[in-house]
């Protein structure tokens, strides 16, 4: 025997109880009562039923939108151990439901309460989908209805791609297992771009397998996105809000997976005939451009013409305007000396009796010198005088 | 067109060409050569649609596996 300090019996107590798997996990059912808060926000109560009773903390961090009342009737999840300060037994309550849920339901808020604060339903931790997936891993059990669906769907909408059945039983014993396994499988084959979990419609206890934990962790770690397909429209499975996707039933997930060849073959036939517009619109441009290019040539050309004719006509307006004849016209003569053709333009240049050639506008005579006066006086009074 | 282009790469390729021709200004050469490939690509992916056969196979699971022994057994 031995004497034990306080410290070592509260110390070994709390080992013990946190060492059963029972009470460090359980739901307990009750009525809240004692009901008070600290000033830190946690919650203290006591959970009792007739003559017994349970003091229960919530703390701050783990308070819900449900707001505790004494007299409330409630399930509460969590663990027992001791407060070793006080030497008291308490139920550490991480979780309150309001009485009336079944087990399966209480569960299902546990952990989607759990995988949300975990953040594994993050809207922005979802992956987009491929447009055109190659390689599309599914995981159901073989040979159902499910399957053949899927398999008929996609068959139909989009015959390009590889299925890559991983068969699991999708309910009752093995089925988590399973499920696990055939992500597994999935995750070790090359080119899966796209994972479809589908299972069909059941009770709330046939989808248990898609409201566990290990399924949502192994959806969460797939390396591929993930579409569920599971049971009705109305059914939300844990799996449901894991996936990168959600679809209503399995033929809806896959028909989510691929695209519609009616569609794909509508938009090959739109890019066709906007390819046709789109060349069509290219020549017109080309031909425009040749016939604006042919017209302003052809002016360029017209210009050239008009304008080197009117410079040519020009030209001969002063060369016209330069000759001779039209000074000889006006009553102007050109004398020439008959033995040297010399042009006689002074009065020294000719002497009494020099041979001489006078040409006017229209022909010309043979003449003699017969008289001089020099000066520019003796040439002008050589003019009659203008009787006016 | 590449015989090795996916279905999803010859629509995308396919959507440029639609995209770059319809922007215009292009050489007459080019305009032509890609409005071919783009007639090319538009046939290869209607006669691949139209061609394919949906391919299924299955991996071994221990689940699988576990049925296969069952079937076997008389």
């Amino acid at each position: 025997m031995k004497i034990y300090s306080v410290a070592e019996v509260t110390g070994y107590l709390r080992e013990l109880l946190e060492a059963d798997s029972l009470l460090t996990d359980l739901w307990v059912s009750g009525e809240v009562s004692n009901l008070s808060e600290s000033a830190a926000g946690h919650l203290y109560f006591t959970l009792k039923e007739e003559a017994s009773q349970l003091r229960c903390v919530l703390f701050h961090r783990a308070r819900l939108a449900l707001t505790l009342e004494n007299g409330m009737a409630v399930v509460a999840h969590g663990r027992i151990s001791i407060y070793e300060v006080s030497g008291t037994l308490q139920f550490y309550v991480d979780l309150v439901q309001p009485e009336g849920m079944g087990i399966l339901h209480l569960e299902f808020e546990r952990l989607k309460a759990k995988l949300v604060e975990e953040g594994l339903f993050e809207p922005a931790r979802k992956r987009a989908l491929p447009p055109f997936p190659q390689r599309i891993g599914v995981v159901t059990s073989p040979d159902s209805a499910v399957l053949h669906d899927i398999i008929n769907i996609i068959g139909r909408r989009y015959p390009l791609v590889e299925l890559v059945l991983s068969p699991t039983p999708v309910q009752g014993d093995g089925a988590v297992a399973g499920i696990v396994q055939a992500f597994d499988a999935l995750n070790d084959t090359e080119g899966i771009d796209l994972v479809i979990l589908a299972r069909g419609g059941g009770s709330l206890e046939e989808l248990q397998a898609f409201n566990e934990e290990k399924v949502a962790r192994a959806i969460y770690a797939s390396r591929a996105p993930v579409i569920s397909g599971v049971g009705h429209d109305t059914d939300f499975t844990i799996a449901d809000f894991v996936a990168d996707k959600r679809a209503p039933t399995p033929s809806a997930a896959a028909e989510l997976a691929v695209p519609h060849r009616v569609e794909l073959e509508g938009r090959l036939q739109s890019h066709s005939r906007a390819l046709v517009a789109a060349l069509s619109r290219e020549l017109e441009r080309y031909r425009q451009r040749i016939d604006e290019l042919t017209r302003v040539a052809t002016m360029h050309l017209g210009n050239f013409l008009t304008i080197s004719r009117e410079k040519l006509r020009g030209r001969e307006l002063k060369l016209s305007s330069l000759s001779p004849l039209a000074t000889l016209g006006r009553g102007y003569a050109l004398v020439q000396h008959s033995a040297t053709g010399e042009v006689i333009s002074h009065i020294d240049q000719v002497h009494r009796g020099d041979a001489i050639e006078v040409k006017v506008s229209d022909g010309q005579f043979k003449s003699r010198v017969t008289g001089l006066k020099k000066g520019l006086q003796a040439w002008m009074n050589s003019f009659p005088s203008k009787k006016r | 067109m590449d015989e090795q282009l996916s279905f999803e790469e010859a629509l995308n390729r396919l959507e440029k060409i639609t995209q770059t021709l319809e922007e215009g200004g292009l050489k007459l050469e080019e305009a032509i050569a890609l409005f071919e490939e783009g007639v090319g690509l538009a046939k290869i992916c209607n006669e691949r649609l139209n061609a394919a056969e949906l391919k299924i196979s299955q991996l071994q699971t221990p689940f699988e596996q576990g049925l296969e022994s069952k079937d076997e057994s008389p």
